[in-house]
C-alpha cells in the first residue's frame, strides 16, 4: 500500500515538474513581454504586444544556425547548458507545489549552483568566439555575479537559518506553518537583498540594460552577440526562465499562500493560478522600478551589490539574534 | 558643608564672569574663588585623611581622601594658572589679538571648567562623573580655539571629535558597568534586578559583578577615558591641542584634565580589582602605559616646538601614571598620587613660562628662539628648573614619585616593564636635554640687552617649583593624606 | 510574538541598517536625512520598552530622544551643509565596496563580542546588544574613513546612538540624571561640532578635513 501511494508521490511529482517547466517556458517570455508593455505604457507608447517575445522566439527557432568560425567545441554546448541547467532548476523548485519531483534534493545551494552553472557556461561562450564584446561582456557578467552570488546564498541562508533547514520546499511550508514568520525583521532585510540581487543575475535595470546594444554599457548582450536561430532562442529563453525562477522564488518563499500541499489536481490549479498572480504583480513592480532609475555606472554597480550583501549579513545575524 | 563650598566658589566666579563686562578684577575674582578652593582642599584632606568621609546634597557629593587630595591638586593648579591668566590676557588685549567678549568667554569657560573637574573628583555617581568629565570637553574645545588662528580652530576640531569618541566608549563601559550590577552573581543575599552607578554600592558588590562582562566595561573604559588621559594609542589629540591653546589654558588641560580622567580610572579600577583579580587590569594599564612611553620617547627626538615638547612630556608622565597604577598596591597608588600633583605643578609652571615667552617672542619654534637664558634669564632660569624637575631630578618630588612607582612595580613582578620604562626615560631626557640646551643656552647674535622679567610673574611660578621640591624632600605634610587616599582605592 | 518584541525587533533593526545606510551613500544630505531616521527609530525604541515596563522615566527619555536626535541634532547640521555648495563625499578613504564588505564584518563582530553581555541576562531584549554594538562599530568606521567635516560629526553621532541602543536595551536606561546629562551633552557637543564646522569652512574655504595639514610632527 505504501509502495504504491509513494509511487503515486513521485509520479505525481514528476507531473508537477513537467507542468512548471511548461509554465515557465510558456510564461518567462510573456512575463518579459509584460514588463516591455509596462515600461512602453508608463512612458507613453504603445509598445509591443506582450506575446512578441514568444514570437520572436518561433521566429529563431526557424533560421539557421550559424557558428562563429574561431569558436572552439565548448560553443555549441553553452546555449544546451544554459537552457538545461534552468530547466532543472525549476523542475526541482517548490514554484506550484511543496513537492515537485526530486524535492529533497531542492536545496539552495543546488538552485543556486545550477543558475550559477547557467552563467558560467554562458561566460565562457562569451570568451570561446574571441570578439572583444564577448570578453569583455564575459568579464563583466562574472565581475557581477561574484558579487551577487555571496549576496544571494547568505539571504536564503538567512531564510533557511528560520526555517531550520536549507531545503527550499521545507522553508515554503515552514512559512505557510507561520504566517508570522512573513514579517520579521530578518525576512524584511533578506527581501532588500535578493532583491538587488535578482536584479542584478537577470540583467535589469540599474545594474543591466537589457535593450542596449552599446558597447559601454553591454553586460549580458555583449555575451550573447554571437548566437543565431535556435541558439539564441535557447538563450534567450533560458534567461527569461532564470528572470522567472527568481521571481517566482522570491514570491514563494516570502508569500508562500496558494502554493499546493497536496497533490489534488484543484490545488495544483490554485497554485499555478496564485503563481501567475504573484510573478505578474512583482515582474509589474520589476517594470515600474526599471522606468523610474538610470542605468548604474559599472563601477557603481559593486557598491549596489556590497549594500546588497551587506543587508543579506544583517538578515543572518539578526535571525541569529532574535531566534 | 565644605564639599557643597568646593563646588560653589568657582561657579560664583563663572557667573560674576559671565554677567560683568571684562574687567581685570574679573580674573582676580577668579583667582580669588581658585585660591578658596585650594585652602578648602586643604581643609577637606585634614579631616578626611583620618578616615571620615564628608557627605552633601543626601550623598551626591562625597568626600574621602582620594577625593579630597584631588581638591588639593586641581586647586593649587588652578590658582596658579588664574594669576596667570590675568596677565595673559592683559597682555593679548593689549596686542589686539583678543576682544574683551572673548575675555570674558575665557574666563566663563575655564571657571565652568573648573566646577565640572571639582563636580567630577567629589561625585559619589559614577554616572554623574562621566557626565561633568563630558562637561569638560564641550568647556575646553573653545578654549583650546581661542586664539582663532588657522592651527587652533584645526587642533579644536581634533580635539573634540577625539574626545567625544573617547568619552562615548567611556559612557559604553559606565554602562555595561551598571548591567553588570543588575545582574550580581551571589545569590540572594545580593539584590538583583536594581543597578546603581554610586561607587561605594558597587565597591560593596563588586565581588559578585560578573566577570566577562566586567572586562569588557574594563577595556572599555580604559580605552574611553584613556582617551582623555592622552594614553597612547589614542593620544594623537593631546599635542596639537596644547600647542595651539593659550598657555594656561594647556596648563590646567595637563595638571588637571588629564589628571581627572585618570582619576576616573583609578576609580573603576578598584571595582574592577574586587571583581576580576588585579591581572586583567594590570594589562591593559601596562600596554596603554607602556604604549604612551614608547610613543613619547620617539616623538620627542625630533620636536622643533617647545610647547609640543611639554605636550608629549605629559603624555610620557600619563604612561608612567599607568604603569604605576599597574602595579597597583597602596605604595604603589600613594606613588601615583604624589606624581600627579608633583608633574601637575611642574607642568604649569613649564606651560605658563612658555606661555611668557611665547607671548614676547611671538614663535613656539625652539630654533628661532634660542638663547633664552641670556636673553630673558628670569624665564629662562625658571624653565631650565622646570624641565630639570620634569625629567625627575632630585629634589624635586618627581624624582621620589617615579622611583617609588618603579619599586613598586618591581615588587609586583613587572621587572621587564620597569626596565622599558627606564629605557624610554633615558631617551626622553636626552631628547628634552637637548632641546631645552638649544632653547636656552647660547649668546644673543646682535647683542640685546638682557630683560627682566616682572616680580608678580616671578614669584608664583617660583614658589610652585619650590613646593615641588619642598614635598620632594619631606613629605610628611602629604604623608597621611597619600597614604588614606591610597588605601581608598589600593587597600 | 508580542506586539512589543515585534516593534522593538524592528526599530533596533532599523538603527543598524540606518548605520550601514549612512556607510553606503554618498550624498552627505541623503546621510543627515538618515541619521534623522535613525534617532526617530531610537526613540521608538525606547518608547516602546517604557509602554512594556509603564516606566515613566524611560517614557520621558524617550521623548528627549526623538526630539534632540530626530529634529534638532540633523537641523544643525543641516545648517554647517547650507553653507557648502557641494554636497558630494569625495573619494572616502576606503572605497565604498570594501568598506560595506568592512561593516558586514563587524557586523559579525559583534555579535561574537555581544555573546559575554547576552549569557549574563537572555531577555528578549538583552539578546538584541549586538545591533547596537553593531552600529557602534560601524559609527566608528564611518568616523575613521570619512573627510568631510558633516560626515564625521554623523560618525560621531552614530556612535552615539548605538551607544544609547546598547543602553536602552541593557539596562532600560540608567538613571534619569545621567540620561538628562548625557542628552544635554551630546546636544552641546553637536552645537559646538555646528560652529567649529562653520568656522572651518568660513576660515579654510573648504570642508576637506584632509587639507587641515598645519598640525603634525
Amino acid at each position: 500500500m505504501t509502495a504504491t501511494v509513494s509511487t503515486v508521490h513521485v509520479w505525481s511529482g514528476i507531473a508537477i515538474s513537467v507542468v512548471q517547466v511548461i509554465a515557465l517556458v510558456l510564461g518567462a517570455p510573456l512575463a518579459l513581454g509584460l514588463m516591455a508593455k509596462v515600461r512602453a505604457r508608463v512612458e507613453g507608447r504603445v509598445g509591443a504586444p506582450i506575446r512578441q517575445p514568444l514570437l520572436d522566439l518561433r521566429k529563431l527557432l526557424t533560421k539557421e544556425r550559424v557558428h562563429a568560425e574561431h569558436a572552439s567545441a565548448a560553443l555549441p554546448i553553452v546555449p544546451f547548458v544554459v537552457a538545461a541547467s534552468v530547466v532543472v532548476a525549476v523542475a526541482i523548485s517548490p514554484l506550484i507545489s511543496t513537492s515537485p519531483a526530486l524535492s529533497e534534493s531542492a536545496d539552495l545551494l543546488v538552485v543556486v549552483s545550477l543558475l550559477l552553472a547557467g552563467s558560467v557556461a554562458l561566460a565562457i561562450g562569451g570568451l570561446d568566439t574571441g570578439t572583444a564584446f564577448g570578453g569583455m561582456g564575459a568579464s563583466r557578467a562574472m565581475t557581477i555575479g561574484a558579487l551577487a552570488e555571496p549576496a544571494l546564498l547568505v539571504a536564503v541562508v538567512a531564510l533557511a537559518i528560520q526555517a531550520g533547514s536549507t531545503n527550499l520546499p521545507a522553508i515554503v511550508a515552514g512559512t505557510l506553518a507561520h504566517p508570522a514568520w512573513a514579517a520579521s525583521p530578518e525576512r524584511l532585510l533578506a527581501l532588500g537583498a535578493l532583491s538587488i540581487v535578482v536584479l542584478a543575475e537577470t540583467g535589469r535595470l540599474p545594474v543591466d540594460n537589457p535593450s542596449t546594444h552599446l558597447e559601454l554599457t553591454m553586460i549580458h548582450e555583449a555575451m550573447v552577440l554571437e548566437y543565431a536561430g535556435p541558439d539564441l532562442a535557447l538563450v534567450t529563453v533560458g534567461q527569461a526562465m532564470r528572470l522567472g525562477l527568481l521571481v517566482a522564488l522570491i514570491a514563494n518563499l516570502f508569500f508562500p499562500w496558494g502554493v499546493a500541499t497536496s497533490f489534488s489536481p484543484a490545488a495544483i490549479a490554485i497554485g499555478l493560478v496564485a503563481l501567475g498572480l504573484k510573478v505578474t504583480v512583482i515582474v509589474v513592480v520589476i517594470a515600474l522600478v526599471e522606468v523610474r532609475t538610470a542605468k548604474l555606472r559599472l563601477f557603481r554597480v559593486p557598491e549596489l551589490l556590497a549594500g546588497g550583501f551587506v543587508l543579506a549579513v544583517l538578515a543572518v545575524v539578526t535571525g541569529l539574534v532574535t531566534r | 558643608m565644605l564639599t557643597l563650598l568646593v563646588l560653589v566658589f568657582p561657579l560664583a566666579a563663572g557667573l560674576v564672569a559671565l554677567v560683568v563686562p571684562w574687567r581685570p578684577w574679573v580674573g582676580w575674582v577668579a583667582a580669588g574663588a581658585d585660591a578658596v578652593v585650594l585652602a578648602l582642599g586643604i581643609a577637606l584632606a585634614v579631616t578626611t585623611s583620618r578616615g571620615h568621609v564628608q557627605h552633601s546634597l543626601g550623598g551626591a557629593v562625597r568626600a574621602d581622601a582620594l577625593s579630597a587630595f584631588m581638591v588639593l591638586v586641581i586647586g593649587a593648579i588652578t590658582t596658579l594658572a588664574a594669576i596667570q591668566s590675568v596677565r595673559y590676557l592683559r597682555i593679548e588685549r593689549e596686542a589686539g589679538r583678543c576682544t574683551d567678549r572673548h575675555a570674558s568667554l575665557y574666563a566663563v569657560l575655564v571657571q565652568v571648567f573648573v566646577t565640572c573637574m571639582l563636580g567630577a573628583v567629589l561625585a559619589a555617581n559614577l554616572g554623574v562623573l562621566w557626565v561633568a568629565v563630558e562637561a569638560t570637553t564641550i568647556a575646553t574645545t573653545f578654549l583650546v580655539g581661542h586664539r582663532r588662528t588657522d592651527g587652533a580652530l584645526e587642533a579644536s576640531w581634533k580635539y573634540v571629535v577625539l574626545c567625544s569618541v573617547g568619552i562615548a566608549l567611556a559612557f559604553l563601559g559606565t554602562v555595561l558597568v551598571y548591567f553588570a550590577a543588575i545582574h550580581p552573581g551571589g545569590g540572594p543575599s545580593v539584590a538583583h534586578g536594581v543597578g546603581t552607578l554610586n561607587w561605594t554600592s558597587l565597591m560593596a558588590i563588586a565581588k559578585h559583578l560578573d566577570p566577562n562582562v566586567m572586562r569588557l566595561a574594563m577595556a572599555l573604559l580604559v580605552l574611553g577615558y584613556g582617551t582623555k588621559v592622552g594614553l597612547a594609542p589614542m593620544h594623537s589629540w593631546l599635542p596639537d591641542a596644547h600647542s595651539q591653546a593659550p598657555a594656561p589654558v594647556s596648563a590646567l588641560m595637563s595638571g588637571v584634565l588629564l589628571t581627572v580622567a585618570f582619576y576616573a580610572l583609578l576609580r573603576f579600577k578598584a571595582i574592577a580589582d574586587a571583581a576580576l583579580g588585579p591581572a586583567f587590569p594590570r594589562t591593559l594599564l601596562v600596554v596603554v602605559g607602556l604604549a604612551s612611553l614608547l610613543a613619547a620617547a620617539s616623538l620627542l627626538i625630533a620636536q622643533r616646538d617647545y610647547k609640543r615638547m611639554l605636550a608629549y612630556s605629559s603624555i610620557e608622565h600619563m604612561g608612567l601614571l599607568a604603569l604605576g597604577a599597574a602595579a597597583g598596591s597602596t605604595l604603589a597608588i600613594a606613588a601615583v598620587l604624589l606624581h600627579i600633583l608633583g608633574h601637575g605643578l611642574t607642568k604649569a609652571v613649564l606651560f605658563l613660562t612658555s606661555g611668557e615667552i611665547h607671548q614676547a617672542e611671538h614663535t613656539s619654534e625652539i630654533a628661532t628662539v634660542g638663547s633664552l637664558l641670556a636673553r630673558r634669564p628670569a624665564l629662562g632660569g625658571i624653565f631650565g628648573v622646570g624641565i630639570l624637575a620634569i625629567v625627575g631630578f632630585p629634589p624635586f618630588s618627581l624624582f621620589i614619585s617615579e622611583f617609588t612607582m618603579f619599586r613598586a612595580e618591581a615588587d609586583a613582578g613587572l621587572w621587564w616593564v620597569v626596565v622599558v620604562a627606564l629605557g624610554c626615560l633615558c631617551v626622553i631626557f636626552a631628547a628634552m636635554a637637548g632641546h631645552s640646551r638649544r632653547l636656552l643656552l647660547g649668546d644673543p647674535d646682535d647683542g640685546t640687552v638682557a630683560v627682566a622679567t616682572p616680580r608678580s610673574v616671578v614669584a608664583p611660578l617660583v614658589t610652585a617649583l619650590v613646593a615641588c621640591a619642598v614635598i620632594g624632600v619631606v613629605a610628611w605634610p602629604l604623608q597621611s593624606l597619600l597614604h588614606a587616599a591610597a588605601r581608598v582605592v589600593a587597600p | 510574538m508580542t506586539l512589543y518584541l515585534e516593534v522593538l525587533e524592528i526599530a533596533a533593526g532599523a538603527v543598524l541598517v540606518c548605520a550601514v545606510v549612512t556607510l553606503w551613500r554618498r550624498d552627505v544630505r541623503a546621510i543627515v536625512t538618515i541619521l534623522a531616521v535613525q534617532g526617530v527609530c531610537l526613540g521608538i525604541v525606547a518608547g516602546d520598552l517604557a509602554i512594556h515596563q509603564r516606566d515613566l522615566a524611560l517614557g520621558a527619555t524617550a521623548l528627549l530622544v526623538l526630539a534632540a536626535k530626530g529634529l534638532v541634532v540633523p537641523l544643525l547640521l543641516r545648517r554647517v551643509l547650507r553653507k557648502d555648495p557641494r554636497s558630494r563625499e569625495t573619494t572616502p578613504l576606503v572605497n565604498i565596496p570594501a568598506s560595506l564588505v568592512a561593516a558586514a564584518a563587524l557586523i559579525v563582530l559583534s555579535y561574537v563580542v555581544s555573546s559575554k553581555i547576552i549569557a549574563l541576562d537572555p531577555s528578549p531584549a538583552t539578546r538584541l546588544v549586538p545591533l547596537g554594538v553593531a552600529t557602534v562599530l560601524v559609527g566608528y568606521f564611518l568616523l575613521v574613513t570619512r573627510q568631510r567635516t558633516v560626515s564625521q560629526i554623523v560618525g560621531l553621532l552614530v556612535v552615539d546612538n548605538g551607544i544609547a541602543l546598547v543602553t536602552f536595551l541593557v539596562t532600560s536606561g540608567v538613571p534619569l540624571i545621567v540620561e538628562l546629562g548625557a542628552s544635554l551633552d551630546v546636544l552641546l557637543v553637536v552645537v559646538v561640532l555646528q560652529v567649529l564646522a562653520t568656522s572651518l569652512g568660513s576660515r579654510f574655504g573648504s570642508f576637506e578635513l584632509d587639507e587641515l595639514t598645519e598640525l603634525h610632527d
